[in-house]
């Protein structure tokens, strides 16, 4: 499958035979979800070598939030990983509220866990439709998105937001659930079984998914260890890490529920531990619903926006911090004076780590974001190789990259 | 928890190829259900009480002018600086701020609702209107007067009173009436004020008869 190529078409050459050429896949292909450049060197349709090239989507965030107050840039989280915007949003108050040393109350423990699992399956719908869609299955991509549908507008009904939703708050969330909420949210987890039902009747035995998917983009449980993988590429592998369970933030620790782990590691068992995820996801929402209690929405020494008294108006307002209202304030809130935090959460692409530092001021010195999105793109130099091109786009499309986090 | 996943198939399953059929009859069936496209132009999506559209400062229906106080919290806690207010002071004692200028780039805007929650007045508010975009960019910086064309048209197109309109961040659900100011204290149903929440089945289950 080797044919000559014209210098017209601008293509490095990188051996004169023509047996070995390189390729630029990306920024604009529609399968890389995103601006993702991978730059191939084929020999034949194998992959020889494959270097992906992120940063096309960089906007500085970690540097942004330099200037920002901690409930300012609580907004860049949204545009992380945007399919997934609240599970980033409850992941960067967890980790400011544990550098802040802040409790939340109960029930907003329980609305972020809810919150959390919903923008889950939306992550996880959205990447069956676009990874089916990739492979060529057309169908499941509609039907993904009409459930996905139903999701977002409950999460309008709640906060007034279908993608960027800055809902959670640093010490609870901003809004109480309605009852509407909570009836849209049973109505959908009664009817959802049925629904991944359907996925699964579509594409889980159908033999040109299976051709596919199955044992390729392999990759062993200590390899993933090495690549840094974490999520359902992990779990795909075999290997049982999960942040909810292990290190149960929000209400993960007062539900019940399973950590899907696959065998074989290949893209196949990842899709399986995903459509299983959904499952379990459901069921951590059902059992919130149904363990709901009642008490207040925000932590009685939260920074809030609606500010009752004039020391959290200065920390809020970011007016000027070293004033005489912020010392009492830093003694009475044990904010750490030079401290650091390294804080991780499960988000549906894997790992979503912030590592702050403060200096005592009321924004952080230095975020780190350790998002899973970034390592999973590097993972995949070591994924492709030796496999042949065709199944480069099934193989981004398994790990779940989102660009927006890869490239913050 | 170890999942089952070796796709399992017969051989009456491999010849027939069952699991394409199945697929098809699966799409066959949805042929005949009823379509959720929605014919966006055409049929309006349901916009829910909260939406966070386009900017407005309310009218005051007292005065006819905005019920801005100059306090500038809006200004300070927009994470995208967006608002620009200038404000003077009357040389008698005792009067209110005077806003000269009070501009939104709507732009710039990352519609996060923030500048709602914190006005002690409720002078601002980001309307349910979502169409509203232009071919050039002057339009869309806001200026006090367009601010306040913008909740004229908003109030046109409402359908009950503009005395019983309350935003959901004027008044956040759940929040503790002692954490608000004055006029923030607005009167909203039970399911707000956190009186009557909604709670689990579990817990309705402990609550005495009276409460659930």
């Amino acid at each position: 499958m080797t044919r000559p190529i014209t210098k017209s078409m601008d293509i490095p050459v990188a051996d004169g035979e023509g047996e070995r050429y390189s390729l630029r896949m990306g920024p604009q292909h529609p399968a890389t979800h995103g601006v993702l450049r991978v730059d191939l060197e084929l020999d034949g349709e194998t992959i020889v070598e494959c270097t992906p090239q992120v940063g096309y989507l960089h906007r500085g965030f970690e540097k942004l939030a330099e200037n920002k107050t901690y409930a300012q840039a609580l907004i860049l989280t949204d545009r992380l990983d945007y399919i997934a915007a609240m599970a980033n949003n409850v992941g960067y108050c967890v980790a400011v509220e544990r550098l802040l040393d802040i409790s939340v109350p109960l029930r907003a423990k329980y609305i972020r866990t809810i919150v959390a699992e919903m923008s889950r399956i939306c992550s996880h719908l959205l990447w069956l439709a676009t990874h089916a869609l990739d492979i060529g299955a057309m169908t499941v991509f509609l039907y993904c998105f009409r459930e996905r549908e139903i999701l977002l507008d409950l999460f309008e009904e709640l906060c007034g937001a279908r993608l960027t939703f800055s809902y959670p708050r640093i010490g609870g969330v901003r809004q109480d659930v309605t009852a509407r909420f909570i009836d849209g949210l049973q109505r959908f987890l009664d009817i959802f079984p049925s629904k991944i039902e359907e996925y699964e009747t579509l594409i889980d035995t159908n033999r040109i998914w299976l051709k596919r998917t199955v044992g390729i983009g392999k990759v062993s449980g200590e390899e993933a260890l090495a690549l840094g993988l974490t999520g359902a590429c992990l779990r795909g592998s075999g290997v049982d890490y999960d942040v909810r369970k292990h290190q149960p933030y929000d209400a993960y620790a007062l539900v019940d529920f399973e950590v899907p782990l696959g065998s074989d590691g290949d893209i196949y068992a990842r899709y399986r531990c995903r459509m299983e995820e959904l499952h379990q996801s459901a069921r951590i929402i059902q059992q919130c619903i149904d363990q709901l209690p009642p008490g207040p929405i925000a932590g009685p020494d939260a920074p809030d926006l609606v500010m009752p008294n004039k020391v959290p108006a200065r920390i809020e307002a970011g007016t000027n911090v070293y004033g005489t209202g912020l010392i009492k304030l830093v003694r009475d809130r044990n904010l750490y004076i030079s401290g650091d935090v390294y804080v991780a959460t499960e988000v549906p692409k894997g790992e979503l780590g912030f590592y702050f530092i403060s200096d005592g001021n009321n924004r952080p010195y230095r975020m780190h974001i350790r998002s899973p999105s970034f390592i999973h793109i590097g993972a995949l130099a070591a994924i492709a190789r030796g496999e042949l091109i065709a199944d480069l786009i099934a193989n981004i499309g398994s790990l779940d990259v989102v660009l927006g986090e890869s490239d913050r | 928890m170890q999942i089952q996943y070796k796709p399992r198939r017969s051989w009456l399953g491999t010849i027939f190829q069952t699991e394409i059929l199945q697929g098809m009859g699966l799409t066959l069936r949805r042929l005949f259900s009823r379509p959720i496209t929605r014919q966006y132009p055409d049929e309006r999506p349901q916009i829910r009480p909260g939406f966070r559209g386009q900017h407005a400062l309310v009218r005051d229906p007292a005065t006819g002018d905005c019920k801005c106080i100059g306090c500038m919290r809006c200004a300070m806690v927009c994470p995208s600086r967006c608002i620009r207010i200038r404000s003077h002071k009357d040389k008698e004692p005792g009067s209110r701020r005077v806003i000269d200028c009070y501009r939104i780039e709507a732009l710039r805007c990352v519609y996060c609702g923030y500048c709602e929650e914190v006005c002690p007045v409720n002078a601002i508010v980001l309307t349910e209107v979502y169409e509203y975009s232009r071919y050039e960019r002057p339009s869309l910086y806001f200026t006090r007067e367009q601010l306040l064309a913008n909740w004229d048209r908003f109030v046109a197109q409402m359908d009950k009173p503009v005395k019983e309109y309350v935003n959901p961040f004027w008044r956040p659900r759940g929040q503790a009436e002692r954490n608000l100011t004055g006029p923030k204290r607005l009167p909203v149903p039970p399911e707000w004020s956190g009186e009557q929440q909604v709670v689990g089945r579990k817990w309705r289950q402990h609550l005495p008869p009276e409460q659930s």
